[in-house]
């Protein structure tokens, strides 16, 4: 007698709301040309600041996807997140008719790096220019992390497990893990993914103290990791949203299995120690190719976090080395976000949308505005390069010491 | 203004405070209609509470964001304000 085959995680649908698309299609259009959407910064009191560059999504209408009652009671982070969660479930055919027949089959988990920070700033000004009566009730819930979690399910009615992800960064990767895990351990369907929206005045203050943040004001110049120019990050807003599920469920429904979610491991080496994250990300690819049951051989492509800290950025070169061998040499790496900076965890997240899009595209987009690479690195720059991907790593660290890494594999039409 | 909340001020604090839109001619046809069903949650109607005592420059009782329906909202705030005037 066989045993029960395992539960497997697939990707169903993708959402996303980007600095340089505001649908699946645009942003994935944008990626694979390359297109470099950074920009100075235009929101309104953000002029007198040290950071000049960032990755706005800009002309995004907040009010098409969300009803006023939600819109009176969400920050801008959870607009993006309710968005995008619309989008991907959409993507995956999934409406209130499919979800409502067992609502406890369905979960949300999201992560989040920063927060509500802008509605918190508005509610803080009452509370000190005018007194604690002028502050909105709506306080109480709209800057919390865990605000795009909770929406989202009871929008939807999904009673199944929610939670939300607060681990750096890289939580954004955490988030897709966690699902995947409880698909595996019985919940049909997980809304997973990250959305962030840190470019508000209070919000841009609590980032001036990272010393990894790049204060260069030409957007051209402002973030180009794995050169010698590297002079830091430049922060974004937007995210997105995945439809995790059962991979035989979704298959049972006729759902579009877009990829597999096969493995991930995360490490710890502490606040901007970067040499260290050399190990650490050495180590989490590791666990994650272990959980897959993937040989280091297999990788066809890595998304890499991309600092763009010298420092950090030899790291990462030296921990793709270190984990996948002499192969790690000629695997083609990329790091699309240069074209729209790091949104915090939701970068992670957006890697992964892009990722099944070019496994599914055959096509590695590149690296905008990185040209003459200093790291033993097959970077991807200037153009897509078609490639054949079964196997994609995609990498994220962050700022307090995290390191994730997941393996996404290929669906094959061949397990239908 | 006036010494008594009305119905149009309702419905304006409503969508002010809770961002859910009920014209006033068609919040006097669902008095008894709970807020739940309006789609006004508890946070919600503390908001409104909040705006009024901004508003009248005085507290309301400590029920009156548990009101269930505009009906016994109207009624406690309204008696409220004429028995503090």
């Amino acid at each position: 007698m066989s045993e029960p085959q395992p539960r497997r995680a697939a990707v169903t649908g993708i959402g996303v709301v980007a600095p340089n698309g505001h649908s699946t299609e645009s942003f994935w259009k944008s990626t694979q040309e390359g297109l470099s959407v950074l920009d100075r910064i235009t929101r309104e009191g953000c002029d007198h600041m040290p950071l000049h560059v960032a990755g706005e999504v800009r002309g995004f209408e907040a009010g098409t996807a969300v009803e006023e009652r939600i819109l009176v009671q969400t920050d801008r982070f959870t607009h993006f997140a309710l968005t995008a969660a619309d989008a991907a479930l959409d993507d995956a055919r999934l409406g209130r008719a499919d979800t409502d027949q067992d609502p406890f089959s369905v979960g949300v988990v999201t992560a989040a790096g920063s927060g509500g920070g802008e509605f918190g700033q508005r509610e803080l000004e009452q509370l000190w220019g005018k007194g604690s009566r002028y502050v909105g009730p709506y306080q109480s819930i709209a800057w919390f992390y865990a605000a795009s979690t909770g929406q989202i399910s009871i929008r939807r009615g999904y009673k199944g497990p929610c939670s939300v992800v607060a681990a750096d960064e890289a939580g954004g990767l955490d988030a897709l893990a966690h699902a995947a895990r409880a698909v595996r351990r019985g919940t049909d369907v997980l809304v997973a993914g990250a959305t962030e929206a840190p470019i508000a005045p209070y919000s841009m203050v609590c980032q001036l103290g990272y010393e990894e943040l790049s204060t260069e004001a030409d957007p051209d110049r402002a973030y180009r990791p794995f050169t010698d120019a590297a002079c830091g990050f430049v922060p974004a807003e937007g995210g997105a949203m995945l439809v995790v599920e059962d991979e035989r469920t979704a298959r049972e429904r006729g759902a579009r299995v877009r990829a597999l979610i096969a493995g991930h491991a995360a490490t710890f080496t502490g606040a901007s120690r970067w040499a260290e994250t050399r190990q650490g990300l050495a180590q989490a690819i590791a666990g994650a190719l272990q959980e897959a049951g993937c040989a280091p051989g297999e990788v066809d492509a890595v998304f890499a976090d991309a600092l763009g800290v010298p420092e950090a950025d030899r790291a990462e070169a030296l921990a793709i080395a270190d984990a996948l061998g002499a192969h790690g040499a000629r695997i083609p790496v990329t790091a699309p976000k240069t074209g729209i900076g790091r949104g915090f965890c939701a970068a992670s997240v957006l890697d992964t949308a892009a990722a099944v899009l070019a496994m599914e595209h055959g096509l590695i987009p590149p690296t905008p505005n990185v040209f003459d690479v200093s790291h033993d690195l097959d970077l991807v720059t200037v153009r897509a390069r078609p490639a054949e991907l079964r196997t994609v790593l995609v990498l994220s660290r962050g700022l307090m010491g995290s390191n994730s890494a997941l393996v996404l594999r290929r669906a094959t039409a061949g397990a239908e | 203004m006036s010494d008594r909340i009305t119905v149009e001020e309702l419905s304006e604090l409503m969508r002010k405070a809770a961002g859910v839109t009920v014209p006033p001619e068609e919040l006097e046809q669902q008095y008894d209609t709970t807020f739940d069903v309006l789609g006004i949650d508890s946070l919600g109607l503390l908001g409104v509470v909040g705006e009024l005592e901004k508003r009248y420059g005085a507290a309301l009782p400590p029920d009156a964001e548990r009101s269930k329906t505009p009906r016994q909202f109207l009624d406690l705030v309204n008696g409220a304000l004429v028995a503090g005037a």
